[in-house]
C-alpha cells in the first residue's frame, strides 16, 4: 500500500492498514458458486412475489372481492389459501429476534422459533445463530455457532435452507440437528426423518444423506465421515450435545461406524457451563469489561466455570492488558478442563506466547512452543509455533543455533508469516 | 432447421460469458438472459464480498450485502445507460448498501444502550495469532471513524480506489473525499500512535514475510 496520503509518514497505521487489506481473502469458488445458488433463490422469490402484485394490481377488484369473502368465511378462507400460505415466523420462546435476524438467548434454555406452518428450529444453549432470510417459500438459517435442530414441514414447494459455517443444507420436509463449531472447524449433521443435501468445502458436489445417518465433516483435516447408527435419533433430539468430538483419524468417506460423538464444543465437566458471550465482547475491544466481569464474579470460580470459548476469550483479554498471571491461568484451565479438544492445543500455543510476555520466559516459552510441535506438528498455530521458536533461538542460543530451525521452517513454510526472517537468518553470516 | 434470433442486442452461451465484455453483460441482463445473471455474479462478485468484508469487518455480513447488492442491480439494469460501465454500476450500488449498512450499526449502537446488542464478530480465523490481535484492535479504532470516513478509508487505502472513483461511488464531490480521507486517517493514525501495543506491533512486524 502507498502512502494514505503523499505529505503524511504514519509507519504504523500504514502497517495495519496493510494488514487488514491482505486478511480478506479472495472467496473460494466454492463460495461463489454457493452464494450464486442463494442468489438464484432469491431472484425466484422475488420474482414469485413479482408477478403475485402484477396480479394483484390487474384484479384489484376481483382480489378485494375474494379477500372480503374470505374473511367472512374462514373454512373457506383456509380451502384457497390453504395450499400455500405464506411462511410467517409465529413465536419465539427462548429469546428474541434482534435487527438482521440475530438471535438473542434470554436465558440459559436456548431458542426455539415456530413457524406458522409447522415447522420449528430449537437452538441448543449457547448456540448463536441468524434467521437471515424469511421468504413466502421458506427461511434461511445461519447457524454461526453450536448446535439447533430443524423440524420442517414437508412441503415439495417451499425452500428451506441452513448454513452451517461454510456448509448448506439444503432440507425439503425433514427432522434434523446440526452443529458447528468455528474453533475446530467441525460440521456435524443427524438426520432423524426425511432427506437433505449437504454443499460445502470438502463435500464434493453435495452429499445426500437419508433418515438414520449421521455426517461429520473435520475441515481442517478434511475429513468426512457418515455413519448409520441407532443413536442418531436420541441425538438428534436431544437438546444439548456432551462429549468431545472424535479423534482425528482417517476415515474414509460413507464408511459405516457404531458410534461418533456429537460436538459442537467440550462442555465443562460435571455442570453446564453459563455462555458469557465473552467472546463478542473481545471482538468488540471491551477487554476491560471481560476482565471486570472475571473480577466481579472471582477468577478462581470464573476458570473453574467459565467455557471453552470464554475461558480463550478471558485469555486474549488477560493477555492484551498484560495481567499475565490471569492469562496463564485461563489457558491452563482450558486445557486441565477440556483436555483432547482443539482449544486445548490452541492454549498450549498461547501459553507460549504469554511466557514471552512475562519476564525471562522466553526459555519456557521455547519449551511450550517444543511441546506444541510434538502434539500437534501439523496444527492451526503450526507455523507460528515454529516461527516464535526460530526466533526465540535466535535470541537466547544465536543465529547458528537457529538457522537449522530456519531451513525446517521454509522447507514447511514457505509462505509463512516468518518466512523472510527464516530466509535472513539462512542466508546470513 | 432455421435458428430463431433472439431478440438480445448480443447472445451468447454460458461457455463463451467469461469472454464477454462488461457492457455485453449488461445487455444480456436487460435483454433477461440467465447467462448474463450467472456472469455478472461470478464476474462481479469477489469485488464486492472483499469490499464488504474490508468494511463491515464480517464475511457473513458482506455476503447478505452482496446478495442484496445484486439483486438490486439485477432489478435496475435496465436504468444502465452506458452498457460499457457496468462494473461501475454495480460497485455504486455496493458503496450505497455498504453506507447504509454502516449507519444501520451506528444506530444500533445508539440503541443497544437499551437493549442486547447483535454480535459482531469479526472472522480472522484464517489470520495468525499476531495479525488476529492486531486486527482486532485496529477494527475497534475503525468502529470510532464515522460512516462516510469509515467507508472513504477502507476504499481509498484498502481498495485502492482514486478519489474519483470514490467520489462517483458515493455521490460526493472530490474535495469532499478528500477532506475525510484526511480526516480519518488523521484520526486513525493519532489512536494507534496512542495505543502503545498496537503501535508497537504495527511497527514491530520485521519478521513478516
Amino acid at each position: 500500500m502507498g502512502k494514505l496520503t503523499p505529505e503524511a509518514d504514519r509507519p504504523a497505521l500504514d502497517a495495519v492498514t496493510e494488514l487488514a487489506r491482505e486478511a480478506v481473502r479472495p472467496p473460494t469458488p466454492e463460495q461463489i458458486e454457493r452464494g450464486l445458488r442463494s442468489l438464484r433463490a432469491r431472484l425466484a422469490a422475488a420474482d414469485v412475489r413479482g408477478r403475485t402484485r402484477r396480479q394483484l394490481w390487474l384484479g384489484t377488484a376481483v382480489v378485494l372481492a375474494l379477500v372480503a369473502g374470505l374473511w367472512a368465511a374462514p373454512g373457506l378462507r383456509s380451502r384457497w389459501s390453504g395450499a400455500q400460505p405464506a411462511v410467517a415466523l409465529d413465536r419465539i420462546e427462548g429469546g428474541s429476534l434482534l435487527d438482521g435476524g440475530y438471535l438473542s438467548e434470554s436465558g440459559h434454555t436456548g431458542i426455539r422459533l415456530f413457524f406458522n406452518e409447522g415447522s420449528s428450529f430449537a437452538l441448543t444453549p449457547g448456540a448463536r445463530g441468524r434467521l437471515r432470510e424469511l421468504s413466502r417459500d421458506g427461511a434461511r438459517f445461519g447457524l454461526e455457532e453450536g448446535a439447533a435442530s430443524f423440524q420442517i414441514t414437508p412441503n415439495a414447494a417451499r425452500r428451506w435452507s441452513v448454513e452451517a459455517g461454510p456448509f448448506l443444507v439444503t432440507v425439503k420436509g425433514t427432522v434434523f440437528k446440526v452443529s458447528w463449531d468455528p474453533a475446530s472447524e467441525r460440521f456435524e449433521l443427524v438426520l432423524r426423518r426425511g432427506h437433505v443435501v449437504v454443499d460445502g468445502p470438502v463435500a464434493g458436489g453435495g452429499i445426500p444423506l437419508r433418515a438414520g445417518q449421521r455426517l461429520v465433516i473435520v475441515l481442517r483435516s478434511a475429513q468426512i465421515l457418515i455413519s448409520e447408527d441407532a443413536a442418531a435419533d436420541e441425538s438428534a433430539a436431544a437438546p444439548a450435545p456432551a462429549t468431545p468430538p472424535p479423534p482425528a483419524a482417517s476415515s474414509p468417506r460413507r464408511a459405516a461406524t457404531r458410534a461418533v460423538a456429537i460436538a459442537s464444543g467440550p462442555p465443562a465437566p460435571g455442570r453446564a457451563s453459563e455462555p458469557r458471550r465473552w467472546s463478542e465482547l473481545l471482538a468488540a475491544g471491551r477487554w476491560d469489561e471481560i476482565l471486570a466481569e472475571a473480577d466481579r464474579d472471582g477468577t478462581d470460580a470464573v476458570l473453574k466455570t467459565a467455557g471453552s470459548e470464554d475461558l480463550l476469550a478471558l485469555a486474549d483479554a488477560a493477555r492484551y492488558r498484560r495481567r499475565i498471571e490471569l492469562a496463564r491461568a485461563a489457558l491452563l484451565a482450558q486445557r486441565r478442563r477440556f483436555p483432547g479438544s482443539p482449544r486445548a492445543l490452541d492454549a498450549l500455543f498461547l501459553l507460549g506466547r504469554v511466557e514471552e510476555l512475562s519476564a525471562g520466559g522466553a526459555a519456557r516459552a521455547l519449551a511450550v512452543y517444543d511441546d506444541y510441535l510434538a502434539r500437534a506438528p501439523q496444527g492451526a498455530y503450526a507455523a507460528e509455533a515454529l516461527g516464535r521458536k526460530m526466533i526465540l533461538m535466535n535470541g537466547l542460543d544465536g543465529p547458528a543455533q537457529a538457522r537449522a530451525v530456519a531451513g525446517q521452517y521454509l522447507l514447511r513454510f514457505p509462505g509463512g508469516s516468518y518466512a523472510a526472517a527464516a530466509r535472513a537468518l539462512a542466508h546470513g553470516p | 432447421m432455421p435458428t430463431r434470433r433472439s431478440n438480445a442486442p448480443l447472445s451468447l452461451v454460458i461457455g463463451g460469458a467469461a469472454r464477454a465484455s462488461d457492457g455485453d453483460l449488461a445487455a444480456g441482463l436487460v435483454a433477461g438472459e440467465e447467462w448474463a445473471i450467472s456472469e455478472s455474479w461470478r464476474r462481479f462478485a469477489p469485488m464486492v464480498l472483499m469490499t464488504a468484508e474490508r468494511v463491515l469487518g464480517s464475511k457473513s455480513e458482506a455476503e447478505d450485502v452482496a446478495q442484496e447488492v445484486f439483486c438490486r442491480v439485477f432489478q435496475r439494469a435496465k436504468t444502465l445507460r452506458r452498457f460499457e460501465s457496468f462494473r461501475s454500476f454495480v460497485y455504486s450500488f455496493a458503496v450505497r448498501l455498504l453506507r447504509a449498512e454502516l449507519r444501520r450499526r451506528k444506530r444500533r449502537r445508539w440503541l443497544s444502550f437499551f437493549g442486547a446488542s447483535p454480535p459482531d464478530a469479526v472472522d480472522l480465523r484464517s489470520a495468525d495469532l499476531e495479525s488476529r490481535d492486531l486486527l482486532r484492535r485496529f477494527k475497534v479504532l475503525l468502529d470510532r471513524l464515522g460512516p462516510r470516513d469509515r467507508l472513504v478509508f477502507v476504499l481509498r487505502s484498502m481498495d485502492e480506489m482514486t478519489v474519483d472513483e470514490i467520489a462517483e461511488a458515493m455521490n460526493l464531490s472530490s474535495s469532499t473525499v478528500k477532506r475525510a480521507m484526511t480526516h480519518a486517517s488523521d484520526r486513525l493514525a493519532r489512536w494507534v500512535d496512542a495505543d502503545p501495543e498496537l503501535a508497537a506491533m504495527a511497527k514491530g512486524r520485521p519478521w513478516g514475510s
